[in-house]
């Protein structure tokens, strides 16, 4: 049995509603035939079968809202399934046995497939001789071993499905399958990324628990509350992110690792933002050759004209962090070390010297690092900077954010944090070429002239792109950016 | 380890330089991966040096000869003059223009060439000795190992290659001029091919064996053809007799006795004595003693479908490695352990592997006889189609031979095929390349072939075997 969830519909979207049904239970289905008619928060989509089978349960009716990852539809995969006693029961399908020769010709042992379909068969570590060929007499062809392949994925998922479900019903313990509530209700639980389900109530109407708008706002006032995660708590994660993005790196591409689930694991599937997250890093890894530059400076004057600045904004209404200072010192940089701020194109092999200071902030939510960019950094002043940022990286924590603005960066900024550790070695967000991770700020032993003080430092890791960049032009860079960190009014000379 | 070695590490060492080890060292290099490859002697092993390559160019070169003299049904009457000299110089042209070729390819993927003899120390390292004593040596450090050293002539008892009376088939490829009267004790492969070619540059020659008939192993009809033109080329056969002693004579020549099953003497009279009786593996240059590494009793390292072999880390390919010795296998065994040693899913799953006899006139073969395939437990169907109805065949003026091809019955998948003629060891490639894709008899019949070739001989009998052949009764 294949249990099919709605599958990951677009960066930021959730859920969906079932606008039609294609097909029934009890029909058979191909691959890639549409199954249903699905509309987001975007666009209306057709979700197609990822299988052959037959259609055993339809887990929504017309009109429901599903979330990602929620089960839609039970499949039976394997077009006439022939195990056990199963071919009578095959109801609505053609019922008839395809007759393959594989058994008669492997008269020892020997499988008639082409070296390419082999390895194929290697690669995916499918057993060539249990494939069943389609091509004449049965030979076995390249589609023959990926359905081989998927159809032993499908055997797997059940154990993989009861694992999830095994543990997810325990955090989640208040979770109802049905909830009576008014349609504006809803309305109101969809438009405050409520479930509305695990709304909790002591009302019921007709034996079934009822939900009120009270109830519903109560909900999202103590989600959004959860979702204020101080600072430091940001930069654990977003370390953590940062070193599980590497192990990612290491192992997407690789051949696949299956992990043998016992009792007390949890599984969750490894996919949407955080396979998006994964390959990309993965083939940062793969494809570009990292080397990374790694500086301390110190920065009094850096905290100096925040605490400067900070009544200013305040007046404004604006609270003023550190990150758009940091911003404006690397677009600076940038200026006097355009190399830094480039693409690399290897369709036309051309090295592109981006003339925009776009610059991407690595920020971490509850689903994975996204990168939201903040335009024309270099026009744009501290307090416009402030205002842009929040609103990037608030919409990005609540996945409420346009797959544009997190592209067309020319450069990025991480902010690794410092709980426990000084620098990172960060990974580039290619096609960019280059990536700084800066540390906390915070006060460290500096020798001046024979005396040792502590000083406001700042720790910070370039990651470039060797192909493009040398040692040295990133040595450059950051003594530029050093200069403008340590003494932020420079800013105000060119 | 000795003192004062120094000490170096690859990720891939290759042992031997034929073309199981170049293979290996170049697709090493390919992915990756840091190779070292230690040849003893020369670039290109047996193969390029004292096998396939010099003796296919003494082959064409004695054909050359052989047919200009032959050629009076065309109207040519020639009696060409032989320079054995410069003959040998074109074929050692044509080897060192190879072992050359070898060497760059080997340089321009990144392999480390390293020369001198090596043998493990311990499962990690290998001591290699350069040149000969007090040259010097080096410790290389590796974390796989390729084996690839190959094999050399096996010895007859009494029989000890000397260079002048008694020959290996590498001096006789280095002969510096034609015997009078050659003997040569074995009918294989290698003693077929040369037998041929001193039978066409002028040499009386007598071919002593001990089975009852030439190229043990193949088919009796496929057998028969190389035979009986060797017999038209006036090569004497002596069945059932085994070479067991000989004698310099006074007047510089030999005297070689042979013994049959009734332990009757036969007496044979020659310049000298080639004696090819088969091949055995290298394994005594390695220093096996210091691992945990040993032939089995065929004196053959044993390997997986991976070409590994018991020893973790270790693999070895070609000659080393078993039978069939050929070099086309070592090379696709070094393929195959280079690419296992990168963690690429590489096996050894080939369906067939074609063989090829220089004779005249050529054997190929692929896959399985029709006897092979009932012992596989196919049904096997067979199509024939004779020589001396195909046209190309006649302008060559060639009567003899055939194509055969050996397919499942039900199915029509080819299993193999048997071919005697002109250019059998490229007629076979196309049923070989058939086998590794699964085609089927009609897959073929269904391919136009060029006319007028040899090649439209494998389409015939492939019809032949659907029983739609047009041009065969
Ligand atoms: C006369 C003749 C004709 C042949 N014709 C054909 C043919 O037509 N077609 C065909 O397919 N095959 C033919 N062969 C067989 C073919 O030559 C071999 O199968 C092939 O060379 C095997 O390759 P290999 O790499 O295993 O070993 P080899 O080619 O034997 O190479 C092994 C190499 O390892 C080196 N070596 C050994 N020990 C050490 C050590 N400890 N350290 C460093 N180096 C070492 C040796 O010097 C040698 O160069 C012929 C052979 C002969 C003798």
């Amino acid at each position: 049995m294949f249990e099919f969830e709605l599958p990951d519909l677009g960066e930021g979207v959730a859920e969906g509603e079932v606008l039609a049904w294609h097909v029934a239970a009890g029909d058979s289905v191909e691959e890639d035939q549409v199954l249903a008619e699905v509309e987001t928060d975007k666009a209306a989509v057709d979700v197609p079968s990822p299988v052959d089978g037959v259609v055993r349960e339809l887990h929504a009716d017309v009109g429901d809202i599903v979330a990602t990852g929620e089960v839609l539809v039970t499949i039976e995969a394997g077009e006439a399934p022939e195990s056990e006693s199963s071919t009578e029961s095959v109801t609505g399908s053609d019922g008839e046995v395809v007759e393959t020769s594989a058994d008669e010709t492997a008269a020892d042992g020997r499988v008639f497939a082409p070296p390419s379909v082999r390895r194929l068969a290697r690669e995916r570590g499918v057993d060539i001789t249990a494939v069943e060929g389609s091509g004449p007499s049965g030979r076995i062809t390249e589609a023959d071993v990926a359905a081989a392949d998927r159809a032993a994925d499908a055997d797997d998922e059940p154990a993989v499905k009861s694992a999830v479900r095994r543990v997810a019903t325990e955090p989640m313990a208040e979770r109802r399958d049905h909830t009576l509530a008014t349609p504006a209700t809803r309305r109101l639980a969809r438009e405050l990324g409520v479930d509305i389900d695990a709304v909790p109530t002591d009302e019921t109407r007709d034996g079934e628990a009822y939900v009120d708008a009270a109830a519903v706002r109560a909900m999202a006032e103590r989600e959004a509350a959860d979702d204020e995660i101080p600072d430091e708590d940001v930069r654990a994660v977003t370390e953590q992110v940062v070193s599980e993005l590497r192990e990612t790196a290491d192992e997407v591409g690789a051949e696949p690792t299956p992990i043998e689930a016992s009792d007390g694991d949890r599984r969750e599937p490894y996919r949407g933002v955080r396979r998006t997250i994964g390959e990309q890093m993965a083939r940062s890894r793969r494809e570009v050759p990292h080397a990374t530059h790694h500086d301390m400076v110190a920065v009094p004057g850096l905290v100096e004209a925040r605490e400067r600045l900070q009544p200013l904004a305040e007046e404004r209404g604006v609270h003023l962090t550190y990150t758009p200072l940091l911003l404006k010192c690397v677009a600076a940089a940038l200026d006097d070390h355009p190399i830094l701020a480039t693409q690399l194109d290897t369709e036309s092999e051309e090295i592109v010297y981006r003339r925009d200071r776009a610059i991407g902030v690595a920020t971490a939510t509850d689903h994975g690092l996204v990168v939201p960019v903040v335009e024309a950094v270099d026009e744009k002043g501290l307090l416009e900077l402030t205002a842009e940022l929040d609103d990037l990286v608030s919409r990005a924590r609540s996945r409420d954010i346009a797959r544009e603005e997190m592209q067309g960066g020319v450069f990025t900024v991480t902010n690794f944090g410092a709980i426990g550790g000084e620098y990172a070695d960060p990974v580039i967000n290619v096609p960019e070429t280059a990536i700084l991770g800066v540390g906390a700020i915070k006060e460290r032993p500096i020798a001046e002239s024979g005396e040792v003080t502590a000083q406001p430092t700042l720790t910070l890791s370039l990651a470039i792109d060797h192909r493009v960049i040398d040692g040295a032009d990133a040595a450059r860079f950051v003594t530029t950016l050093k200069s403008y960190l340590s003494e932020p009014t420079r800013l105000l000379l060119d | 380890m000795v003192v004062g070695d120094v000490t170096t590490g690859t990720e891939v060492l290759v042992i031997g330089g034929g073309p199981g080890g170049y293979v290996a060292a170049i697709r090493s290099a390919q992915l990756g991966l840091d190779t070292t490859l230690v040849e003893r002697d020369a670039y290109g092993g047996t193969c390029l040096n004292h096998g396939c390559i010099p003796s296919k160019a003494l082959i064409s070169a004695s054909d050359i000869a052989h047919d200009a003299r032959n050629a009076e049904e065309l109207g040519i009457f020639a009696e060409p003059a032989v320079d054995i000299e410069a003959m040998t110089e074109w074929k050692d042209g044509v080897v060192s223009r190879l072992t050359r070729g070898v060497e760059s390819l080997c340089k321009s993927a990144g392999v480390n060439l390293v020369e001198g003899t090596a043998e493990f120390i311990d499962e990690e390292t290998v001591r290699v000795a350069h040149g000969g004593e007090g040259q010097g040596s080096e410790t290389v450090a590796f974390e796989h190992a390729i084996v690839a050293t190959g094999s050399r002539p096996i010895e007859l008892p009494g029989f000890e290659f000397d260079g002048e009376y008694i020959l290996s088939s590498r001096e006789a490829l280095a002969l510096e001029t034609v015997p009078d009267e050659l003997l040569v004790v074995g009918a294989g492969y290698i003693g077929m091919e040369l037998s041929t070619v001193f039978a066409k540059l002028g040499a009386d020659v007598t071919v002593v064996e001990m089975l009852e008939d030439v190229l043990p192993g193949y088919e009796d009809d496929v057998a028969e053809v190389v035979r009986e033109r060797a017999a038209s080329l006036g090569i004497d056969f002596a069945f059932g007799e085994a070479a067991s002693d000989w004698e310099t004579l006074d007047d510089g020549r030999i005297r070689v006795a042979t013994t049959d099953e009734d332990d009757d003497i036969a007496e044979y009279h020659a310049d000298s004595c080639l004696v090819a009786v088969g091949r055995e593996p290298v394994t005594d240059t390695l220093g096996l003693e210091n691992v945990a590494l040993e032939p089995d009793a065929n004196g053959v390292l044993s390997t997986d479908e991976e070409a590994r072999t018991d020893l973790d880390g270790v693999f070895a390919v070609g000659d080393v490695a078993g039978e069939p010795m050929l070099a086309h296998t070592a090379m696709a065994e070094g393929e195959v352990a280079a690419e296992v040693a990168a963690g690429e899913p590489a096996t050894l799953d080939h369906q067939a592997i074609p063989a090829a006899v220089f004779t005249d006139p050529e054997i190929g073969t692929v896959g399985m006889t029709e006897s092979e395939a009932e012992a596989a437990g196919f049904a096997p169907v067979v199509g024939e189609m004779p020589l001396r109805a195909n046209g190309r065949a006649l302008t060559l003026n060639e009567r003899e031979g055939f194509v055969r091809v050996v397919a499942d019955a039900d199915t029509e998948f080819l299993l193999g095929a048997q071919i005697v003629g002109p250019e059998a060891s490229q007629l076979v490639a196309e049923v070989g390349l058939g086998i590794e894709l699964g085609a089927r008899l009609e897959d073929v019949a269904g391919t136009i072939h060029t006319h007028p070739t040899l090649s439209e001989a494998v389409h015939e009998a492939a019809t032949a075997a659907r029983g739609e052949a047009i041009h065969t009764g």
